[in-house]
């Protein structure tokens, strides 16, 4: 009959080395999902051929032609509905073929359930870790900003390397910005803010929000959900106050009342009689960062007397730019604004930061990096745990050669068994996923509530569709990739050479093996290049917690305390206060010394300010140097240890009626007095406080030693320090150092002190300062911690990945290690070929990795501290560490090799 | 083909199918009229059947098909018996030699 047409598919399958039936499968395949249309054709085709050939054969029988066209069609009974029904059967055909195979797949995954267990717990822990770190990615990274056309908003920053170093604006100056700006369509400014709520209960709340310019709500494109935001009438320094909570906060504490608007807050704290006029919609959070916004307040009436000074920069801003605008044009006009400004008040000058980044970026600029290496540090090792399940897969396919040769001898075409084998990975790698899933949710709520991370968006962390999605496709991925080794193999196997008795088949052997040392190899390189990057974290983070702060920071406990600007409206009143406040707390039992300051260092806030040396020629404002400012009692530098090196710290005769005096640090007397001698020499602060809006000049009386204030891994900057009796602050943190280690109930005792001052005041938490220190650590403990953490599994699942290989190999070479100990081989003979073997593997491994290493750890640059990305040390201490290991690893079963008694391996034959 | 279409008659249809493709290989037209003539014109097997069972068995791996040139060099596709088919005819005719076997000695009981 007909000739057979395969010269086409014949040639291409041996030019891809692919057996005819796998590309066959995979062509047809290809053709029934993405041609469609082509096996359309075919069948028509087909179809036709049929009623052209019945055609044919009712001309033969003697009917006329159209006569016999007509008949033919009426038997074919309509080309349509046959297609219908071919199509019908195909997909039955495919889903029954399917079925049976994972009817199959669960029948022999069910026989060995050891293995079973140990490669689904495998994959479950790959996969759940990096499901768990993908849900972190999703939700800082990924998830788009909670506002309408984020891309549009931006914020300036300040300096490059402080994370959180937005730029700050004052008040006169943000105005004028905002009415002078042509390329943004709304400024907004801000600042954070929290305050006491206080209801009818006995305790009151702290809750957190923002006060903001009016502008915000039509830049956010915000519509509050019930009543209205506030205009710019109500955004003046005189107007009354008014104030919108949280929807969270009006179910809490207001249950949902209907009537909430026009309600007002009672009097006490700084929200004093503010009237709500509005409820935000749910879920509403400005800042993005924060974990909450309670409520949104005007911005000029919180600010008071401080939103007419020009030199008070401390509000935040965002932007949002016109439609077609790019930053550069905004950020130009911004710079041509602050220039027209310096020039109009040449006195306080316009400070911006020269910047302008997208929100996200500003957002979750500084993570990103350490987000991603942490999810490629897992991505490394899920891999080595799917070559751990290839290796088993593998072991157990050679064991499966017998039943794989009678599929075949009964009918099973190659790619049909392939396939099988394929089902049988992807049911384990999605069932790993599964259970994956589920660990990564018990993992995930261990990280968040665990870390004590600061992490932005962090509160959003949540399984959703994304995660979903992601841990499906890596069970996918994962199945395919560790079984489509097994599965090819198998396909190449000479299966009647596989029937013979004993048979153990040359060529799959060999190849059987050499792709177990490449997976051998595999898996020591990517350990090695884990182990490297987490050295160098761990490094870096001993490194930076090394760093002395400049000062001693055992047994000191800290709180913060904000005074009311309503019950202490006037200077004196805070300054009593305050010093009051330290004299009781002295006399507590347990404490050694006390002392008030602002900021609290490590506390999360800096200050700056420009000043002035007197008798020096005044620079243009944007040329003005500035200083670290603190506002100190007498016994601050004695409660940490600060040492004193020239001149005289601050005592009780420094009072606002005595002469103004200043301390400043050894950077500042360097880099201003270089060669002179700075005590007794003047500056001026340009800090507005009080109602005084000419500074004094003040003397330096004093030079202290440097103290990194900020973080441990920012040098000392110059810093100037103030009596707070000559400058009082309404915010204040005390500073108490102990004399024993921990002393119970001291954060007890404190409160009663403040107490006993003001009963009415609010003491928030009682910290101390080794916790603080740790805190402005804590993300790059994380990091190292988690990276640590994953290399470690990484350790262990390429040792027993290791070890399996190496007992399997001297299994199978019992016979060789028999004859050759019948030969006269000693049992240290046998150990040195076996571990020979080994070590050729690991060393190869270890070569790749350091290769490897080489190149990616350069991705770590940016969280380095004290430590190149190639430090050598690291390098090397891993590399031997790692061969060690692996070593070790061998040695169990080349042991076993030496105890193989000759006469039986060689009888076994 | 009797009008009710039963799993049993599908297995019927394949079985003959398997049959007439062991004698040879075929296309579509000649394995209909090949079933008729080797049942003595029981089994007509209309095309809404053949094709619909042709493709399901090839997909089930125990036909193979190609295209070639029928007697009058018209194109046409052509099926084959694969290894499996074999296998596969023979375990159903073991199988129908029972189930007759069995339905024959029910209908004699008494």
């Amino acid at each position: 009959m007909g000739a057979h047409f395969a010269g086409d598919r014949a040639s291409l399958a041996s030019y891809l080395k692919m057996p005819m039936p796998l590309l066959r499968y995979f062509s047809s395949c290809w053709r029934s999902l993405y041609q469609k249309s082509r096996l359309d054709e075919e069948l028509d085709e087909e179809l036709h051929a049929f009623v052209e050939l019945l055609v044919e054969e009712k001309i033969r029988q003697g009917v006329s032609p159209a006569e016999a066209r007509r008949a033919a069609l009426i038997e074919l009974g309509g080309v349509e509905q046959v297609k219908e029904r071919v199509r019908d059967a195909r997909v039955g055909a495919a889903m029954e073929s399917i079925l049976q195979d994972l009817r199959y797949a669960v029948r022999v995954l069910t026989k060995s359930p050891g293995f079973t267990f140990a490669a689904v717990l495998t994959l479950a822990l790959g996969i759940g870790a990096n499901t768990a770190i993908f849900s972190v990615v999703n939700a800082v990274l990924l998830r788009p900003l909670p506002y309408a056309e984020a891309d549009q908003l931006l914020a300036p920053m300040g300096e490059k390397n402080r994370p959180d170093a937005h730029a700050t604006i004052s008040h006169p100056d943000f105005l004028d910005w905002r009415d002078q700006t042509q390329t943004l369509e709304h400024v907004a400014a801000y600042t954070r803010s929290s305050m006491l709520l206080r209801l009818d209960e006995a305790e009151p709340e702290l809750i957190y929000g923002a006060n903001v310019s009016a502008d915000l709500f039509p830049l956010l494109r915000i519509r509050p959900a019930l009543g209205r935001a506030f205009t710019r009438a109500e955004d003046q320094p005189t107007s009354e106050p008014v104030i919108l909570i949280s929807h969270g906060v009006w179910r809490r504490r207001f249950n949902s009342d209907p009537n909430i608007i026009g309600q007002q807050l009672k009097r006490g704290g700084a929200g004093a009689g503010a009237t709500i006029i509005g409820v935000l919609p749910e879920g509403f959070r400005f800042p993005v960062q924060e974990s909450r916004t309670d409520f949104l307040r005007p911005l000029a009436p919180a600010l008071g007397e401080w939103a007419q000074r020009r030199g008070a920069y401390s509000l935040r801003v965002l932007a949002r730019l016109k439609q077609g605008v790019a930053a550069q044009q905004a950020e130009s006009e911004m710079r041509a604004i602050g220039q027209r400004l310096e020039l109009q008040y040449p006195d306080e000058g316009f400070r911006l930061g020269l910047r302008f980044v997208s929100l996200y970026e500003a957002v979750v600029g500084d993570v990103r990096v350490s987000l991603l290496v942490l999810l490629g540090a897992v991505s490394l090792v899920l891999l080595i745990a799917c070559a751990n399940v290839a290796n088993l897969l593998l072991a157990r396919a050679a064991a499966r050669h017998r039943e794989m040769a009678i599929r075949a001898a009964l009918g099973a075409s190659r790619w049909r068994v392939a396939r099988q084998l394929l089902t049988e990975s992807l049911l384990l790698s999605l069932t790993g996923g599964g259970l994956g899933l589920l660990l990564s949710l018990w993992g995930l709520d261990l990280l968040v509530a665990g870390s004590g991370l600061n992490l932005p968006r962090l509160k959003d962390v949540s399984l959703d569709r994304n995660v979903l999605a992601f841990t499906f496709g890596v069970s996918v991925l994962t199945g395919i990739i560790f079984g489509l080794a097994p599965a090819l193999l198998s396909v190449r196997v000479d299966l009647y050479e596989a029937l013979k008795e004993g048979g153990r088949s040359a060529t799959a052997g060999a190849a059987r093996s050499r792709l177990r040392g490449l997976l051998v190899v595999s898996e020591v390189a990517l350990s090695l290049v884990l182990l490297v990057g987490a050295g160098l974290l761990v490094k870096s983070f001993a490194r930076l917690r090394g760093v002395n702060p400049g000062f001693d920071a055992q047994n000191i406990f800290t709180t913060g305390l904000s005074l009311s600007k309503i019950k202490y409206p006037e200077a004196e009143q805070r300054r009593e206060l305050f010093a009051q406040l330290v004299e009781r707390v002295r006399a507590v039992p347990g404490v050694e010394s006390a002392a008030v300051v602002y900021p609290l260092p490590f506390g999360g806030t800096t200050t700056s300010n420009t000043f002035l040396i007197e008798g020096r020629p005044i620079p243009a404002p944007s040329e003005k140097p500035a200083a670290n400012y603190r506002a100190i009692s007498p016994d601050y530098f004695r409660v940490l240890h600060i040492g004193l090196l020239r001149g005289r710290a601050f005592t009780e005769q420094d009072r606002p009626t005595a002469s103004p005096v200043v301390i400043v640090n050894e950077t500042f007397a360097r880099r201003f007095f270089r060669g002179q001698d700075p005590l007794g020499q003047r500056i001026v602060i340009e800090r507005a406080s009080g109602q005084a809006t000419v500074q004094a000049a003040r003397e330096i009386v004093g030079v202290v030693s440097d103290v990194r204030h900020a973080g441990l891994d920012e040098e000392a900057g110059p810093e100037v320090y103030v009596p707070f009796t000559q400058a009082p602050e309404g915010y204040m943190d005390v500073v108490v150092r102990t004399t024993a280690a921990n002393p119970a109930g001291m954060g007890a005792s404190l409160r009663d002190v403040i107490r006993v001052a003001d009963r009415e005041q609010y003491v928030p938490g009682v910290q101390t300062m080794t916790e603080l220190i740790a805190g402005s650590v804590a993300a790059r403990r994380i990091n190292a911690l988690l990276t640590a953490l994953f290399a470690g599994v990484a350790l262990l699942l390429a040792s027993i990945g290791i070890f399996g290989v190496m007992a399997y190999t001297v299994a199978q070479r019992r016979h060789e290690i028999g004859v050759r100990m019948a030969l006269g081989a000693q049992a240290g003979d046998v150990l040195r070929l076996v571990l020979g073997q080994g070590l050729r593997l690991v060393l190869l491994g270890v070569a790749v990795g350091l290769a490897a290493s080489l190149a990616l750890t350069r991705v770590l640059a940016g969280m380095l501290y004290g430590v190149t990305p190639t430090d050598p040390a690291t390098f090397a201490v891993v590399a031997l560490l790692l061969t060690l290991v692996a070593l070790a690893a061998c040695y169990v079963p080349a042991r076993r090799a030496t105890k193989v008694d000759p006469l039986i391996a060689l009888r076994y034959d | 083909m009797a009008p009710k279409k039963t799993n049993l008659l599908q297995g019927t249809l394949d079985l003959l199918i398997l049959k007439t493709l062991s004698l040879g290989e075929m296309h579509g037209l000649g394995i209909s009229r090949r079933i008729e003539q080797l049942t003595d014109g029981t089994f007509h097997v209309k095309p809404g059947s053949l094709f619909p069972a042709l493709h399901r068995m090839e997909q089930s791996g125990w036909l193979i098909s190609f295209w070639g040139e029928s007697e009058a060099n018209r194109r046409a596709k052509y099926y084959r018996l694969s290894r499996a088919g074999q296998k596969q005819l023979e375990a159903e005719t073991r199988e129908w030699g029972r189930i007759s076997l069995a339905i024959a000695q029910a209908l004699q009981a008494t």
